[in-house]
């Protein structure tokens, strides 16, 4: 994983995409999220908004876009449950933070450092979740790490199929 | 402070995002009587706005692709799917005429239990209207077991109607869109029901848990409750009609909050996780709607006579059965009726095998006399050595007695 100066790499690697690519990939996870648990039940350990938030992060390089991408993506998700709004947006914005952050530091477009970021991500994710509903808002809500952890398993290989695809999106130089 | 904002923008950015979603989340959340936090159940304006605003943008296309699977799925049952159909409209149809024949001899107590609950000025609701939905998308969130259907607003629909299939309740309408609707499945964590046991009669509160499997707390530990009991609606939470299927009992665990306390988990009479068409009760009334109504006269008019011909006899049976003495006795279990009691001194006996079978032998083939088969007592060896080996009885008199005076009518040999 080599590591290299901020500036060096957000000036050579920034990935760029057709502007409808930003609009229809996104809906596309969302409208997929939302229907894959019909055909897969309560075995739909996948989280479609969350993989495509660390994708743009990490080929966007930037921090803002990040935060921005990752809070559209969870307060869509948020708004399509009969959840409070912004528990999965709190959670996701910070995902595309820390995600943009890193992609700025690390090599990026190797795709075992991709599996392994979206691994970490999604317990993070995960984490700041139950940070929120059950400690800042007291909400009683069960959990289980070991499904958490059958998520961030499933969204690894969901993103290891699903980047190389979407990289031959990225408009060449 | 510019250079600082520029500096820190990223910071700046994320702690604007984290802060406005915090205060959003404020206002969401409202705390109880007894001190514990919970979620308002109807969404602030501009929380609903927001869900509106997803729906619009998620929804066609999820309706699109729910449009192309029921296209795709359509022409394989419209076209390569009917190898059987004759044969399944024959076994309906006989369905149907079984069905009818219950509901006309059911008819009467339905009248009688109507007339009981309005003697004890008790109006039972029965499903008045329902607008049938098809189920497109969901949350797409395993912690929100809720799903989207394909009429709103315009339909009729409004927040806390019930869901149901044919099979049981599904869940209740949570929010309403002008075209379509959110519906919180009975499996949810959030939701509520009240339950009754069939055969017990022991109620309690339905819940969903974090794995989505349907419990009833809040139960008196009863040594009744068993795995296989049905599960009823209670039609006391003013949303489900009473008697909907709900389940079945799969297991009781203790409550571990809660001493003396159950936990009833439930098998769910309908498959939630794999729904396609709902019904949603837009109205109940104390009447049959039209439609029942008109199935009944249907079921009287085509059943009624066979149905009360079938009630008779068993009401003629079951009078005959309590005036005569039998040897089956309804309170004991098979191996201790009397007719195979060991320890009996006086056992029941089963009646003696008849010496000479004639039409009135119980479970015997008479055979008629004829030229080659004289009667007997007509001088045949066989009858004659017969006749000398039988013992002094009703047998051996029934023999001269025939003998003697032909056309006397054979007596009972029993």
């Amino acid at each position: 994983m080599a590591l290299l100066g901020a500036d060096a790499r957000r000036d050579f690697e920034i990935h760029r995409y057709p502007l409808l690519i930003y609009a229809l990939v996104p809906l596309v996870a969302l409208v997929l999220q939302a229907w894959l648990p019909r055909i897969l039940g309560r075995f739909a350990w996948v989280d479609l908004p969350l993989v495509i938030t660390v994708y743009f992060a990490l080929g966007r390089r930037n921090p803002v876009q990040g935060t921005v991408i990752g809070a559209v993506m969870g307060l869509f998700e948020d708004a399509l449950s009969h959840y409070a709004i912004g528990i999965n947006g709190i959670a996701k914005t910070a995902v595309g933070f820390l995600a943009a952050s890193v992609g700025i530091r690390v090599e990026v477009d190797n795709h075992t450092v991709r599996v392994l970021l979206i691994f970490v991500l999604s317990l993070v994710s995960s984490a700041i979740y139950l940070f929120v509903s059950r400690f800042m808002l007291g909400l009683a809500i069960e959990w289980s790490w070991l499904t958490e952890l059958f998520r961030a398993v499933g969204n690894s290989v969901v993103g290891l199929v699903l980047f190389p695809v979407l990289d031959r999106l990225q408009i060449r130089e | 402070m510019d250079s600082l904002f520029t500096r820190y923008r990223n910071l700046v950015v994320l702690l604007a995002f984290l802060v406005v979603q915090i205060a959003g989340l404020a206002v969401q959340v409202r705390r109880t009587s007894y001190g514990r936090s919970t979620l308002d159940t109807v969404d602030p304006k501009s929380v609903r706005l927001i869900r509106l605003w997803a729906n619009a943008v998620v929804s066609p296309p999820e309706r699109l692709i729910h449009a192309t699977k029921i296209g795709s799925t359509g022409l394989w049952t419209d076209y390569f799917d009917l190898i059987h159909v004759r044969q399944q409209n024959q076994d309906l149809q006989k369905t149907v005429d079984r069905l009818r024949l219950e509901q006309a001899a059911l008819l009467e107590d339905a009248r009688q239990g109507q007339r009981l609950q309005a003697m004890l000025g008790f109006q039972e609701k029965y499903i008045y209207t329902t607008v049938p939905a098809q189920v497109y998308g969901s949350s797409g969130s395993d912690r929100s077991h809720v799903f989207y259907i394909d009429k709103g607003a315009h339909n009729g629909l409004k927040p806390d109607m019930a869901v149901i299939t044919s099979d049981g309740i599904v869940g209740k309408v949570r929010d309403v869109f002008p075209y379509s609707a959110q519906v919180l499945a009975v499996n949810d964590p959030t939701s509520g029901a009240g339950v009754i046991l069939e055969t017990t009669r022991i109620r309690g509160v339905l819940k969903g848990d974090v794995a989505g499997r349907l419990e009833v707390v809040g139960v008196t530990a009863d040594q009744r409750i068993k795995p296989g009991e049905n599960v009823l609606t209670a039609g006391g939470d003013l949303i489900f009609p009473r008697g909907l299927p709900v389940g079945v009992v799969e297991r009781v665990a203790t409550d571990p909050d809660n001493d003396g306390l159950v936990d009833i988990y439930l098998k769910p009479a309908t498959h939630l996780d794999r729904l396609d068409e709902v019904l949603v009760i837009t109205s109940t009334e104390p009447r049959f709607s039209k439609q029942d109504q008109q199935d009944i006269t249907t079921s009287e008019n085509l059943k009624g006579a066979e149905a009360a011909t079938i009630s008779d006899q068993l009401k003629a049976a079951q009078i005959m059965g309590e005036k005569l003495p039998g040897l089956v006795d309804p309170s004991l279990p098979p191996d201790k009726q009397p007719l195979y009691d060991d320890t009996n001194p006086n056992p029941a006996t089963p009646p003696p095998q008849p010496l000479h079978p004639d039409e009135f032998s119980p479970g015997a083939a008479y055979t008629p006399p004829s030229a080659t088969n004289p009667p007997a007592g007509s001088g045949t060896g066989a009858d004659n050595s017969s006749a000398s080996h039988a013992p002094s009885g009703a047998g051996s008199k029934a023999a001269p007695a025939s003998h003697s005076t032909p056309q006397t009518p054979p007596q009972r040999n029993l």
